[in-house]
């Protein structure tokens, strides 16, 4: 950036800002502020009681073995890849529409218009990882299973992760654009000067559409709506448009509609089939020893309700069309649960592949199958209770309320498979005989899908 | 609100529209319904959304709903769908009160208020395939009809569009197929007219006089003269609440 630009800029903020005083500074650190009091007030304690918890001697025999560097690199490769896709739908460069519509339209170079949000961007995520980093290793540290001198390499660590966080979240977002880079061709440029021109190709409509997008999700957010975050945040479909939807019987059209679904959303699928099979293959080898920690099954429930939900999509449209005029022969009702077939069959054979290998290998038993086979029911109660939960209710936006009330609100389908699987997955671990927790995990489930059917026919009335 | 009432009037109708250009199957017999509206009136709270109102549909009759915005006229028809239960007064189909959720008025009412349910991952044709489907109608014939009905419609073109890849005209002709693609003795429609062209308008006054004359009552809302003067066997002026 020339002087001539820093000129230029500094014309267009005073013209923005008029008679108010410059608080960007304040406000860009006011967050970093925030979040470093949140690191050190909540994040230590819970990341060394974490630590604390879990079994010394597992913990010894897992970390820094070749088992655990292979999860610590598929867990960053899992989290550089997420940011990446998250960057197609909401990049690190979205200023707000006026100053899109006034400044970055312009004949300014967009790389210096741009400039301030993708600092911003990159600050908050490098200072991001560093925090991360400092809050692992020092609940590692006061568990005692590393050395505080851990502590800078960590923070190093971390910021160099922030860095490359970013850089992908950036390459996201230049991914998701409707338009083709501009500017020659990719073999000739060096990843340096792409870097450099990253900003520069990023286009107008881009640019207006992840801007809108954020002003509908802002309001979407503060209402509580998360049925118009999903859609706006969900790409609109356009594959396999000549693949024709077979006429069937009228429950398993409804099963064939939601294979075609799934057809036509294929990363959907595939997301499900990857996290559905490391889900259960967690779950069902964190059955096998009294030692595991209870975050095993834990974490693995959260990737099989997230597997077994990227399935779901049909079920969610269902329930998003409550209120509207009929079209459909079937009882409301009767469609949710038709709805149900695809992915709990999706589930079941999934299961089956993953457990038959496990078995096959040696680490599991019959009984860790058949409870991840149950766990398929738990699933589809939790995923019936989030499809039809509808918006909260009004004491929830109440002055006494506030945020964690509606996380809670909103996370109770995800609360109930983990409370239901994790208490029932840490009983067949440590039980004489696997069954009796598995009974358990089947009354649990009675109770999960009767809640889930309930809010079905709540929605149903209210249409 | 007392002594304030909707009331009907007898509608003249002209035959303006010309005869039904697309051959339709053999007439089906009248399937004898009566829907009926015994002083309905809606309030909430304080907010009168609809004056106590009389309305009967008879067999292949057509009643068209007249009044300014906000008469009513949309809660009326929710309520003759069986989606909204009346504050005062009854709805009821064959002497029994309309619900939505119950099978004899799912089986005999199809309403198109407001944007019906689709499903954005389904191309046009699959939403008539798969409703019917779900009305019990299996193999070929169930995608024989769903080619026939948007051709009746004049949008067999955009048949593998998705719902998002239309424009609103498009829309509100999407929404038409998928009401007349499923079986029913009644439709109720809110302003079916709404977003079409002159010519779409015509075209689809010849479908429902077509229906009409297959036997099939309608009960709309509707604020085109040539379409009201075209369909009403009765007028019901809606005052304002």
């Amino acid at each position: 950036m020339n002087g001539a630009d820093k000129a230029q800029l500094r014309q267009v903020r005073a013209a923005i800002l008029g008679n108010r005083s410059d608080t960007s500074l304040s406000s860009t650190l006011y967050p970093v502020y925030v979040a470093v009091i949140a690191a050190s007030t909540y994040g230590v304690p819970a990341s060394q009681q974490l630590f604390r918890s879990l079994d010394k001697r597992w913990l010894a025999e897992h970390v820094g073995t070749p088992a655990g560097a292979v999860v610590a690199v598929t867990s960053t490769a899992l989290l550089l890849t997420v940011f990446r896709l998250v960057g197609r739908f909401h990049g690190p460069v979205v200023p707000p529409l006026p100053y899109l519509e006034m400044v970055v339209t312009s004949p300014m170079p967009r790389r210096v218009t741009l400039a301030r949000y993708w600092r911003l961007s990159l600050g908050g995520s490098t200072i991001g990882g560093v925090l991360v980093g400092v809050v692992g290793v020092a609940g590692l540290a006061i568990a005692n299973v590393a050395s505080p001198v851990m502590l800078l390499p960590a923070s190093l660590g971390g910021a160099l992760l922030g860095v490359v966080v970013a850089e992908l979240w950036l390459q996201g977002q230049l991914q998701g654009q409707f338009r083709a880079p501009p500017f020659g061709n990719r073999r000739r440029t060096s990843p340096l000067s792409g870097r450099r021109n990253a900003l520069a190709r990023l286009d107008i409509t881009g640019l207006r559409r992840q801007a809108a997008s954020n002003v509908t999700l802002g309001g979407a957010v503060l209402a509580g709506d998360l049925r118009t975050v999903r859609l706006d945040a969900a790409r609109p479909t356009t594959h396999a448009r000549r693949v024709r939807l077979k006429a069937s019987r009228p429950l398993s059209v409804i099963a064939r509609r939601d294979l075609l679904g799934l057809r036509r959303a294929p990363w959907s699928a595939l997301y499900g089939l990857g996290f559905a099979a490391a889900g259960s293959a967690g779950l069902m080898l964190s059955l096998q020893s009294p030692r595991t920690p209870t975050m095993a099954p834990l974490f693995s429930l959260v990737l099989c309700h997230l597997g077994f939900g990227s399935w779901c999509e049909g079920l969610r449209l269902h329930a998003d069309n409550s209120g509207t005029s009929r079209l459909l022969g079937l009882p409301y009702r009767d469609t949710a649960l038709a709805h149900l077939a695809v992915p709990v069959s999706a589930w079941t054979l999934t299961t089956l592949v993953v457990g038959a290998g496990l078995w096959l290998a040696g680490p599991i038993g019959p009984a860790a199958l058949v409870f991840a086979l149950g766990a398929g029911a738990l699933l589809a109660g939790t995923h019936l209770m989030a499809a039809f939960r509808g918006l909260p209710p009004v004491g929830v936006f109440g002055p006494h309320a506030g945020v964690p009330a509606m996380v809670f609100w909103y996370s109770k389908p995800l609360l109930a498979t983990l409370v239901v699987g994790t208490a029932t997955a840490a009983w067949a671990a440590r039980a004489a005989s696997p069954w009796d927790a598995f009974y358990g995990l089947l009354v649990g489930t009675a109770g999960v899908v009767a809640w889930g059917l309930a809010l079905v026919d709540k929605r149903d009335r209210r249409a | 609100m007392p002594g304030r009432r909707n009331a009907a009037v007898p509608a003249v109708p002209e035959p303006v529209v010309p005869e039904p250009v697309v051959p339709e199957p053999a007439v089906p017999e009248p399937a004898g319904h009566v829907l009926r509206a015994t002083s309905v009136g809606k309030r909430i709270d304080e907010a009168v959304l609809l004056l106590p109102t009389d309305v009967e549909l008879g067999p292949a009759q057509c009643v068209v709903l007249r009044g300014p915005n906000g008469s009513g006229k949309t809660t009326l028809l929710r309520i003759l769908a069986g989606t909204v239960p009346p504050s005062e007064g009854q709805a009821t189909l064959d002497g029994s009160p309309v619900d939505e959720r119950d099978d004899l008025t799912r089986t005999a009412i199809a309403a198109l208020i407001g944007a019906p349910a689709t499903y954005r991952d389904l191309t046009l044709v699959d939403h008539l395939v798969l409703i019917d489907s779900t009305w019990g109608q299996v193999g070929q014939r169930a995608e024989d009809r769903a080619d026939e009905i948007l051709e009746l419609l004049e949008i067999d073109h955009l048949a593998e569009r998705f719902p998002h890849e239309l424009s609103s005209g498009q829309q509100q002709l999407f929404h038409l197929s998928m009401v007349l693609a499923r079986p029913s003795s009644i439709l109720l429609l809110d302003e079916p007219e709404q977003r079409l062209d002159t010519d779409k308008r015509d075209l689809l006054a010849r479908i429902l006089l077509d229906r009409k004359a297959d036997g099939s009552s309608l009960l709309i809302a509707c604020h085109d003269p040539a379409m009201t003067d075209a369909l009403a066997d009765t007028v019901v002026d809606l005052l304002l609440a």
